[in-house]
């Protein structure tokens, strides 16, 4: 039924287009499009939807509302705290999507009206939609940490888990801490953004401390949880490289042992948790966060009234017919097993190419295409020094299926259980370059 | 025809091997990541695979599966995958352009490379490495951090490789040869 010739004719033009970046050249006075689509938030998950909708079926119109202009990269960017990375190697605009015919706002958008199929934005504008696809990241609860603020997040307390000022904000504070200083890292409980951040930015801080004259400084973790991603890996790094324990300059105290933080003394950078307090020199509270609010005002954030719930299948709003929930915003996965989708660049970019496959095979009466979700996660702990995580979920009989074979962490040792191995040094360095080259990639991959 | 519609019959044509999974091309998007549309990457330690030789990428992909070759990512990352899914994948990548990305090279270090590259790999890989052996990849315009990173590979003991020649030569190169001619080819254009 399918032809040879339509394949090769296909395969031709395909074969034209790609690996340039004028895929699409928007048609000026084009006929009726087939459908409009308007993508909220123009992160990795939203950039790639945008672009990709265009790059397979260029009749359909799509919008993209976003804020900012610049978009800096959240991946790498504990690098750019430490000293290692210029922060513009994690930048880019939306000229990229403007060439393939993406309508780009640079505005907010404030309110949805699903039955009218509507969004409006902070300026006042109405864009009408037949399929919408949220993509609007994380929004944070201030008041979760007694003590900590907006204001004091932008001004003296940076978090720093949305990369940009507050990256270059807590780079300066780490540089003014004094040898023998105190950085604490509050780290809320799960699922947050970025599973293994707070500890690949433990070992950042602690690489420019060695590397600075402060090796005398200490990095305590203060932790809502009673483990983490990569922990192995971690342990292992933070040990050989940093020292790792009330001795090391890296210390880690979990949930159990009264590690989470409930309020803050700002003037005296004192963390209180249910016992304890722990006074620092540079104090990173991480604070706990949810969906994108305009996702939440909607009513999407169904699970623990914190995150949106999703159909594996394509991603549509279990809520909302044609409203699509994608990166940090959206629950997935194996959540019985513990194998929920990480909040990642990587995961919401394949999200968005889910999604986007559902949309074009429906506005061309095609069959619903089947899924796959695929997630790469480097952490790098030192110049030399890095490792990864990556998961694999397939759809089966429309549930998530998370696919152990296809998914795990860097090795830890070699050889057998019984007489392990270091890993050679060259797997460690090897994965420092596939985090940079994974970067270079990703971004252009949503922004090119 | 309009492009719009052209790419649409992916949808028809691609996922016939696989009726249960799916499509190759909606897998191969997953690639795109970090190898980049078309499988060609946007540098510097990952490579370009659009192009390269079906048997070639077949072959690779299976090696990490079934731990014959090592990695650092990829061999976990290929074993979530059927036989047939990576069968699929080799083709489809195999059947896009090669698209050397040329990146620019001192003048001394084009000459050492050009020397480095008579010397050990222009048998297999051809003088600008885009002319290669049957099922040898073209190396013209591949990311040169990759290429001395492959080489690195090939020349610790400890890393499990499985080209004999390749690892020979490989270990009989001096160490500022490896970016000699990592970077002499990765200058290469088409």
């Amino acid at each position: 039924m399918h032809s040879q010739i339509d394949r090769r004719a296909f395969l031709k033009a395909l074969s034209a287009a790609s690996g340039a970046s004028i895929l699409s050249i928007p048609r000026a006075h084009a006929a009726k499009a087939k459908a409009r689509v308007v993508v909220v938030g123009g992160g990795y998950g939203g950039a790639t939807a945008a672009k990709y909708l265009r790059l397979m079926d260029d009749d359909i119109e799509v919008t993209l509302l976003e804020r900012e202009t610049l978009y800096t990269s959240c991946p790498l960017s504990n690098e750019v705290m430490s000293g290692e990375r210029d922060i513009k190697t994690l930048q880019r605009g939306y000229k990229g999507l403007q060439k393939h015919g993406v309508n780009v706002v640079h505005d907010e958008a404030t309110t949805i009206d699903p039955v009218k199929k509507t969004v409006a934005t902070a300026s006042g504008k109405t864009f009408a939609y037949d399929f919408l696809i949220l993509s609007p990241g994380i929004d944070f609860n201030f008041g979760a940490v007694e003590g900590y603020s907006k204001e004091l997040a932008d001004t003296t307390l940076p978090h720093a888990w949305k990369a940009g000022p507050q990256t270059l904000a807590l780079k300066q504070q780490l540089e003014a801490m004094p040898d023998g200083g105190k950085f604490i890292i509050a780290v809320p409980p799960g699922p947050f953004r970025c599973p293994p951040g707070p500890y690949e930015r433990a070992a950042q801080v602690a690489n420019h401390c060695m590397h600075h004259g402060k090796k005398r400084a200490k990095v305590l973790i203060l932790d809502a949880n009673d483990s983490f991603s990569k922990r192995p890996l971690f342990e292992q790094a933070w040990k050989e490289l940093y020292g790792y324990g009330p001795g090391g300059m890296i210390e880690w105290i979990p949930g159990a042992q009264d590690g989470k933080v409930e309020r803050l003394d700002p003037k005296t950078l004192t963390c209180y948790t249910g016992f304890g307090e722990h006074q620092g020199d540079v104090v990173n509270i991480i604070p706990p966060h949810h969906a994108g609010k305009v996702a939440k005002d909607l009513g999407l954030a169904t699970f623990k009234d914190k995150w949106c719930e999703v159909k594996p299948e394509n991603m549509e709003s279990t809520k909302l017919k044609d409203v699509f929930v994608i990166g940090d915003s959206c629950v997935g996965g194996e959540l019985a097993t513990n194998n929920g989708f990480p909040k990642s660049a990587h995961m919401a970019i394949t999200q968005a190419k889910v999604v986007v496959a559902s949309i074009v095979a429906k506005v061309n009466g095609l069959p619903p295409p089947v899924p796959i979700y695929t997630n790469t996660c480097y952490s790098v702990v030192a110049p030399d020094w890095g490792f990864s995580v990556v998961h694999l979920y397939r759809v089966q009989n429309g549930q998530w299926v998370y696919i152990k074979e296809g998914s795990g962490i860097s090795p830890v040792t070699f050889g057998t259980k019984e007489q392990p191995k270091p890993v050679p040094r060259i797997y460690r360095r090897l994965e420092v370059e596939y985090a940079d080259g994974w970067l270079r990639n990703v971004l252009a991959d949503a922004f090119a | 025809m309009r492009k719009g519609v052209l790419a649409v019959a992916l949808f028809l044509t691609g996922g016939s091997a696989m009726a249960a999974g799916p499509d190759v091309s909606l897998l191969a998007r997953t690639c795109n990541n970090c190898h980049g549309v078309g499988g060609v990457s946007a540098g510097a330690s990952m490579p370009s695979i659009g192009g390269l030789p079906r048997g070639y990428l077949e072959s690779v992909m299976k090696q990490w599966k079934y731990d014959e070759r090592g990695a650092a990512t990829m061999n976990r990352i290929v074993k979530g995958l059927s036989d047939d899914e990576i069968n699929a994948l080799a083709a489809y990548f195999a059947k896009k352009p090669w698209v050397p990305v040329s990146q620019p090279v001192g003048p001394a270090m084009h000459k050492k490379g050009k020397a480095v590259i008579s010397e050990n790999c222009e048998d297999c890989h051809g003088p600008t490495g885009g002319d290669p052996d049957e099922d040898a990849p073209k190396i013209n315009g591949q990311w040169a951090k990759y290429m001395e990173l492959e080489l690195d590979k090939y020349r610790d003991e400890e890393f499990l490789m499985p080209h004999r020649k390749m690892k020979k030569t490989a270990r009989k190169m001096k160490p500022a040869e490896v970016p000699a001619a990592a970077h002499y080819f990765g200058a290469q254009g088409r």
